[in-house]
């Protein structure tokens, strides 16, 4: 069981190498382990690697673990195999926030944080709409969460179809597949204490989310605070989510697919489950972005695409699979 | 203790329960028998501190348990419903040990010894031991009621709750059961416990407490209640009393 829990942290750091290696520019590996000793070296490839690569990666090791994070919590508290970040309305928020600070002609730079207020804004409408006594109801979640969703998804489309400039069709479209173009250091600054303090509530939330594995009315029989709980759970994955759509916009499946695969290797406990699901949600999103990177280099696919074309078929064949055994 | 004081309750917002006056002494067993739709589990979550009561207090040695942190109730209560059904691929011994949960801080992953010798004295207690590495819902009903009891008791709560433990079982494994519950009481425990066969509550239970129309109707000793014409009025229907051969007096429905 040990080496199981070992896998998910050996494949993050070998994505990290892979992502760190590959790129539009062809290093020898030589120049990269040059690079990587030498920190304060002043060459073409410790550039590359330093001010591009590194940032890149860890960029992607950001949304991916953020994204996996938010999905498994939210898996677990609504004990619902087909929970996503997304369906607590936090990217549709984002996506509406960048839309009109787009529409405006609000400086490109701030719109990182434009999207983490929307976020987090339309997390806090569907979690207010899904009140129930001092508790959340796990179907009115779902149904606000969906409902908001589709509205501001319409309003998006409306802007689109409104605005008639080419450049605010093309920055909105990335941010709607997902995409880690052009992002370095200053953004992952931006986003990196938001998702920490996601993931440190989510720590605290472990011992809440095994103790819901054993139903809601008997989590209570043993002590369990549900409300106290599920508000816990909401703001972590709020703020995780938030965090990786400011940085990436909408990359999707990574914290659907992820906790399914992190289930598959160390089990349902949430003690293995949650680190699991982190690391292999980071190296997923490493490998994704290394491969937007360097297919059709120079230019660059959309992350979002990346995943979505590696992740749907992989969520189809555990899911099948998992019918075949019943 | 629990002690219940002029306790009316309310379910989904109409009365449902009125003037229950009842304690749960150390080391006594309760069966609590009614019709149908009476209140018997409304009332079993009152006594664990989940509802409120409409009027009166229920009290854990003298504070009402509603009032009480969650977890400081689950270290004196243990509540066992019996309605959800469990979706996750939990090990046994991985639902023995999530009744220590009211006894370990947020920021403890690893069981203390304590936990362990819980653990290990519930497991011994509900004789699980040939299963603890199994997967749950690959037991039958009557091997998962025996580890929700075992999880219970590493809970290490003086008082048990259980709601209908013995739906589901086949008659010799619901008498497993109901022995195991009473072998507890001998070191102190007191069990409040939800029953629908009569038969079965009076063989164990120290004392029934009836609930019928909308009240408590008895709170007697089982052959008092058995004899009563309130059991007839609790369930409307007329019952026959007969005496087995060991000078136990059971009832049935009469024929009519």
């Amino acid at each position: 069981m040990l080496y199981r829990r070992l896998l998910p942290p050996l494949a993050a750091l070998l994505a990290a190498g892979v992502g760190l290696a590959v790129g539009g520019d062809a290093l020898p590996f030589s120049r990269i382990l040059q690079a990587l000793t030498n920190p304060h070296a002043h060459d073409v490839a410790h550039t590359i690697l330093w001010q591009l690569r590194m940032p890149r990666v860890l960029c992607a090791a950001l949304v991916g673990s953020a994204l996996a994070l938010a999905g498994v919590q939210l898996q677990g508290m609504l004990r619902n195999p087909l929970v996503d970040p997304y369906l607590i309305g936090t990217s549709a928020g984002a996506a509406v926030a960048i839309a009109f600070a787009l529409a405006f002609g609000i400086a490109l730079s701030v719109l990182p944080a434009i999207g983490f207020l929307g976020g987090l804004g339309a997390s806090l409408l569907v979690a207010a709409l899904a009140r129930r006594g001092g508790g959340i109801d796990a179907t009115r979640l779902i149904l606000a969460g969906v409902a908001i969703s589709a509205l501001l998804a319409a309003s998006v489309a409306l802007l689109s179809v409104l605005a008639r400039s080419i450049s605010f069709q093309l920055t909105l479209q990335a941010w709607l597949i997902g995409s880690l173009a052009g992002r370095g250091w200053n953004d992952l600054r931006f986003a990196l204490p938001y998702a920490v303090v996601g993931a440190v509530v989510a720590i605290g939330n472990i011992r809440s989310l095994d103790a819901l594995r054993i139903g809601d009315v008997r989590a209570r029989g043993i002590g369990l605070d549900i409300e106290r709980a599920q508000w816990s759970i909401l703001g972590s994955a709020t703020l995780l989510t938030a965090a990786a759509v400011s940085l990436a916009g909408m990359v999707g499946f990574v914290g659907l697919i992820v906790p399914h695969l992190a289930r598959r290797v160390v089990g349902s406990d949430a003690r293995a489950l949650l680190p699991a699901s982190a690391f292999l949600g980071a190296a997923m999103a490493i490998a994704a972005d290394a491969i937007a990177r360097s297919v059709i280099a120079p230019r660059e696919l959309p992350l979002g695409i990346v995943l979505a074309f590696a992740g749907i078929p992989i969520f189809i064949i555990i899911y099948l699979r998992r019918e075949h055994r019943r | 203790m629990i002690r219940a004081r002029g306790v009316s309750l309310e379910r989904g917002g109409r009365r449902v329960l009125d003037g229950i006056e009842f304690e749960l002494r150390p080391s006594e067993f309760v069966a609590l028998l009614g019709p149908n739709g009476v209140g018997k589990t409304t009332l079993l979550r009152a006594c664990a501190g989940f509802d409120t009561p409409a009027t009166g207090t229920i009290e854990l040695d003298g504070t009402p348990v509603h009032r009480l942190a969650v977890a400081q109730r689950a270290r004196h209560i243990a509540m066992l419903s019996s309605d959800e059904l469990l979706a996750d691929e939990l090990r046994v011994r991985d639902v023995v040990a999530i009744g220590r949960f009211p006894h370990r801080p947020w920021w403890r992953f690893s069981e203390s010894d304590a936990d362990e010798r819980a653990i290990e004295a519930a497991v011994a207690a509900t004789h699980i031991e040939a299963y603890l590495d199994r997967i749950f819902t690959h037991l039958s009903s009557g091997e998962q009621q025996r580890v929700w009891i075992a999880m219970a008791l590493a809970q290490g709560a003086p008082s048990l709750l259980l709601d209908e433990p013995t739906t589901h079982l086949d008659v010799r494994v619901a008498h497993n059961v109901l022995g195991l519950l009473r072998e507890r009481t001998q070191n102190g425990t007191s069990v409040l416990c939800v029953l629908h066969d009569i038969n079965e509550a009076a063989a164990v239970a120290d004392r029934i407490l009836l609930l019928g129309c909308g009240r408590m109707l008895a709170l007697a000793p089982p052959a008092e209640v058995l004899a009563s014409p309130l059991l007839d009025e609790a369930y409307g229907i007329a019952m026959h009393r007969a005496r087995t051969e060991d000078g136990r007096t059971i009832v049935v429905p009469a024929h009519t």
